[in-house]
């Protein structure tokens, strides 16, 4: 076989990392990181990663260490304070499905389902609306659906109801405005009555942006 | 680490009258995390995903074969709550609580009401 070996080697690959609970966790995983592989690391992302999951950036070489390796090496450091790190494989159960049991009482007590207007969006420029609306869309709603609509925001994870995949509305047609409308002006649950914050047009051009959102695959 | 949870305790008063409101108190020892750490504290505190989150969600109370109330929590729960509410004894049959975690888990515990006159 012909060897590979000038080709072949260094690459840079994303992980994601549960465990960095403090701020004197980052620097004592990648010190520890760097005493027990031989990687250099990119970059430690914290803030505004796609999922919300700090994402470790790291250069190695194929050749000597593999991605299972250096799970395996993350798993076993531990921080000052005893948190063990891990790797991060999605998608995370934040919330398992309702029991049988929380149906059934569920559907006794109420969350009682109302009546919602058919409505007309009155924005005729779309394309400018979804615009206005994206940077709404980042102000307000990524924390909880986060940036890909995915309901993977940063914050939602703790709520008793899963803040949906709002891509599910890509591209539908004006049947589902007035739902929309009525959904965001009202809140349900953690979900804010936006009524009581935007303005109505602002309301429509989120609307206009949520339905060019794209399902972003596997997270 | 996962430690075993043990089934909660309902605390009632021994003095049940027939048609007066009476207390119950129920004890669940469940741990709660929000699942967020602070990782950034050099300017302002940001919080990312850090661990699993892991909180109660729902706790129903029965009374006889009637469910009478819902209980609907988030992370922001206690660790370890105490729940304290009321009730009216209209009838001598078990009172039962139900807790439901973010895991889909499930505890119960029940007590008798009898009533002294
Ligand atoms: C605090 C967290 C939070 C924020 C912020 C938030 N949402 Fe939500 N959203 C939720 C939750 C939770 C639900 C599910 C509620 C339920 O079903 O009870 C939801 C549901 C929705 C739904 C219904 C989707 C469906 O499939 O029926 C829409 C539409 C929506 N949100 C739009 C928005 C928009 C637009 C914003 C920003 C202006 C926003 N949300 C901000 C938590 C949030």
């Amino acid at each position: 076989m012909v060897s590979q070996a000038v080709f072949a080697g260094t690459v840079e690959e994303e992980f994601k990392i549960e465990g960095l609970i403090s701020p004197a966790s980052p620097k004592a995983l990648q010190s520890a990181l760097l005493k027990k592989l031989a990687v250099k690391i990119i970059e430690l992302r914290l803030k505004k990663t796609k999922t919300g999951w700090p994402v470790l950036r790291l250069q190695f070489d194929t050749e000597t260490i593999s991605r299972e390796k250096i799970e395996k090496v993350i798993g076993e450091i531990e921080d000052p304070a005893g948190h063990k790190y891990k790797v991060h494989h999605g998608p995370l159960l934040a919330n398992a499905p309702l029991l049988d049991e929380e149906q059934q009482a569920i559907a006794i007590l109420g969350d009682t389902p109302e009546a919602f207007p058919i409505m007309k969006n009155p924005i005729t420029d779309k394309a400018a609306s979804a615009n206005r609306g994206e940077k709404l869309f980042v102000n307000n709603c990524v924390k909880c659906h986060g940036f890909t609509g995915n309901g993977y925001g940063t914050v939602a994870h703790g709520f008793t109801t899963w803040p949906r995949q709002l891509w599910a509305w890509n591209n539908t047609g004006e049947e589902t405005d007035g739902y929309l409308f009525w959904f965001i002006t009202n809140g349900r649950s953690d979900m804010p009555p936006w009524g009581l914050i935007l303005s109505e047009n602002e309301r429509w051009d989120l609307i206009n942006y949520i339905k060019t959102l794209k399902n972003p695959g596997d997270e | 680490m996962a430690k075993t949870i043990r089934d909660p305790r309902i605390r009632i008063s021994r003095r049940i009258k027939k048609d007066k409101v009476f207390k119950v108190k129920v004890k669940f020892d469940h741990p709660s995390f929000t699942g967020l750490g602070i990782v950034d504290a050099e300017t302002k505190p940001v919080f990312s995903r850090a661990i699993p989150v892991s909180f109660i969600r729902n706790m129903f109370v029965y009374y006889g074969d009637q469910l009478v109330s819902r209980f609907r929590m988030s992370s922001a729960i206690a660790d370890d709550p105490l729940f304290t509410f009321k009730l009216k004894a209209i009838q001598e049959a078990p009172i039962k609580v139900v807790f439901v975690d973010n895991q889909g888990k499930k505890w119960e515990a029940s007590k008798k009401i009898k009533f002294k006159n």
